[in-house]
């Protein structure tokens, strides 16, 4: 196995004297050319987490290796570690080329290489005809071109971006979307987003962390993390909506197993075909949106009532309350009950998630092959 | 640097918005409300520009009846001033000599002690608030103050006897550059607290992501101090330096405390000349055009020194 571009061994930050833990202990390994998200809601520690990695904060506690050597204590701007501001931060005062400029010229770069480097990042970013603009003249998607490349004339092995596509416009955002993915491509960088956006993450990221109360809860394939979320907070997190929660309790009821909620009683399956009984602990039952599927009263697992109905393209999502607890549903628009229709659900087996009451971690009840 | 939403209010409040509420009607007693204030500011502030601009094209002298019966002598005052008069040419030289030297070192010591107080420390506060003490002195009496600070016999020299010895004494006031000196000492104790208080004002609103940006970047704190912090402090330190200039181009108090323009002529401020002329010579009508060439000349100086941020200022600090 090559050597990660970037590992965080048991980061920690603490501030005011340990009272406030920003970031709790993670550990996280970033391949080169890899573009990995860290997904979080603000306050997760994430951009603590970016500024130990660029270098503006120290750690507590913990270790960031850059190819395998420890960048601790290595001042920022000498770790080789580019970072792009979610308000871009770009010198107003300054023209674009002198932006872009910027980080050669402080470290006293001839002129003929920072020239040849300028003129490389701008074409690489369509931004040759505005050079010589003041920087306070340009538009928002603009300002962030002007953001990435004064970064890139570095050459920076890592690039940061805290929350890059949250101040664009809709269309911007599509189009800077496509941008960061080709230069990507294009450069081979290893990519580190911060966002609080679960869209921006799975449209950009190979991989996404996702962050809580300074943990990493689970680390994943991209393609695999929505369908497969290894705790609850990521499990009511992703995904829109996110998956349903229901906690309730195991049961033994004749020689079924059942899974009881102030709600309902769901039947999972045979005792016989357990293992071993997994006791009467809390656990939180978790099944996707569009897994549900709905039919006529007295046909399904459940009964409830459709509260509320949201059309949403070729889609709808429906909020079924079942005694007082609501799931939502996903449903082709074109089958969408009125609001007020008595429905009864069905929740297929290999649709449902477990997760521990305790650790609120995924654990496997059902057999397999159900 | 939230682009959509500052871009809806100034949709809102655009010229033609806000023509066309002005032209809504029923605006007729919010107009005649405005009415009083309007004859104030005619009586206090127009009236006597007009009449002052009146007098300066005449010879009255109070001595010699009313200010109608005064002789029309067209731009006489103005060429004798601009051609001949010397002695108002080396006011205005000396006035901006003073201004220039004073402003620099102002700006320098307040710069220096704006960036010293970005830093905590102890007696921060209390340091602050000394430090703010000279500029809410009344300007006759730093002028009186420093006037005894500088005798001969005062506790400057005293100080520099005990340090250099009875020969680094100086007697302040009996000669030109000494005079000066004390004068520019005196002005810059008096507002460079004005400076720090803008530029440490400044320095606090200086956005936080460019320089964290820059030390990514490689720059070294010096390079973004100077590089980075410094153009973005560009118009906070012109605003200071307008403010500044337009107050020491009327300096007067401490002059005229300190030394009454001498020895001779040789610390005669614009201020201090014209002073002399309306109230030594009775030469209101002569003294009043110097006056309206010193106003003319500040807004000049005023519009140059806002040019380059004009811009800046007025589109809402981008």
């Amino acid at each position: 196995m090559t050597q990660p571009k970037l590992e965080l061994v048991n980061l920690v930050k603490e501030y005011e004297n340990g009272d406030v833990v920003a970031v709790d202990g993670i550990n996280l390994a970033v391949e080169a050319g890899e573009t990995i998200a860290l997904l979080g809601s603000s306050g997760c520690g994430k951009s603590t987490t970016l500024n130990m990695v660029v270098g503006l904060e120290q750690p507590t506690t913990g270790d960031i290796r850059i190819d395998g050597r420890s960048v601790v204590g290595v001042p920022a701007g000498k770790r080789n570690v580019g970072l792009v501001f979610q308000d871009y931060a770009v010198f107003t005062s300054m023209s674009v080329r002198r932006n872009l400029a910027f980080g050669l010229e402080v470290r006293k770069t001839p002129k003929a290489e920072i020239a040849r480097a300028v003129d490389e990042v701008a074409e690489l970013l369509g931004m040759q005809d505005k050079l010589d603009a003041s920087a306070r003249e340009l538009g928002g998607s603009e300002l962030q071109r002007v953001a990435i490349g004064r970064t890139l004339v570095t050459r920076p092995s890592i690039l940061l971006l805290d929350e890059p596509l949250s101040n664009l416009e809709t269309a911007a955002r599509h189009a800077m979307r496509q941008e960061l993915r080709r230069l990507q491509r294009e450069i081979g960088l290893t990519i580190i987003y911060v966002t609080h956006d679960q869209v921006e993450a799975l449209s950009l990221a190979d991989r996404i962390a996702v962050m809580n109360a300074g943990h990493i809860l689970q680390v994943e394939q991209t393609s695999r993390i929505c369908e497969r979320p290894e705790h609850v907070y990521v499990a009511g997190f992703l995904g829109s909506p996110p998956m349903n929660l229901v906690s309730g309790k195991l049961a033994a009821r004749k020689d079924a197993l059942v899974f009881r909620s102030t709600a309902f009683d769901l039947p999972l399956c045979a005792l016989a075909d357990l293992q071993a009984y997994p006791g009467e602990q809390t656990f939180s039952l978790g099944i996707k949106p569009e897994r549900i599927a709905l039919t006529n009263p007295g046909k399904g697992m459940i009964s409830g009532t459709v509260t509320l109905a949201e059309p949403r393209g070729h889609e709808s999502v429906l909020s079924v309350t079942v005694r007082g607890e609501e799931l939502k549903v996903v449903v082709p628009v074109e089958s969408q009950p009125a609001e007020g229709t008595a429905v009864d659900l069905i929740l297929p087996p290999d649709a449902l998630a477990f997760f521990d009451g305790e650790t609120n971690k995924r654990t496997d009840i059902l057999p397999e092959g159900r | 640097m939230n682009h959509s939403p500052s871009s809806d209010i100034s949709a809102a409040t655009s010229p033609q918005a806000q023509a066309a509420t002005g032209r809504r009607p029923g605006t007729g007693i919010g107009k005649a409300m405005t009415i009083p204030g309007q004859v104030v500011s005619v009586l206090v502030l127009v009236l006597p520009l007009l009449v002052a601009l009146y007098m300066s094209f005449t010879d009255w002298s109070p001595t010699r009846g009313s200010l109608f019966d005064a002789s029309f002598v067209g731009f006489e005052n103005y060429s004798e001033l601009l051609v001949y008069d010397t002695r108002f040419l080396y006011a205005v030289l000396r006035t901006a000599l003073i201004s220039i030297i004073c402003l620099s070192l102002e700006f320098a010591f307040g710069l220096g002690l704006a960036v010293l107080f970005m830093r905590e420390f102890r007696g921060k506060s209390l340091l602050f608030s000394a430090f703010l003490t000279p500029m809410m002195i009344l300007p006759v009496v730093v002028g009186y103050i420093f006037w005894m600070l500088f005798q001969s016999n005062g506790p400057i020299n005293q100080i520099l006897e005990f340090l250099f010895g009875a020969q680094a004494c100086v007697e302040w006031f009996r000669s030109a550059p000494f005079a000066v000196t004390a004068v520019i000492i005196t002005e810059v104790w008096h507002w460079t607290p004005l400076f720090f208080l803008i530029l440490l004002s400044g320095l606090n609103s200086v956005p936080e992501n460019p320089v964290r940006a820059a030390v990514i970047l490689g720059a070294s704190p010096r390079q973004v101090f100077w590089r980075v912090v410094l153009p973005m402090l560009k118009p906070v330190i012109i605003v200071a330096f307008v403010i500044r200039s337009m107050e020491i181009i009327k300096l007067f108090d401490e002059v005229f405390m300190l030394t009454r323009g001498g020895p001779g002529s040789s610390t005669e401020t614009i201020s201090l000349y014209i002073y002399k002329l309306a109230f030594n010579d009775f030469q209101l009508a002569y003294g009043a055009a110097a006056a309206f060439i010193v106003l003319i000349g500040s807004l000049v100086l005023v519009h140059m020194l806002l040019a380059p941020v004009r811009d800046q200022l007025l589109d809402g600090g981008r």
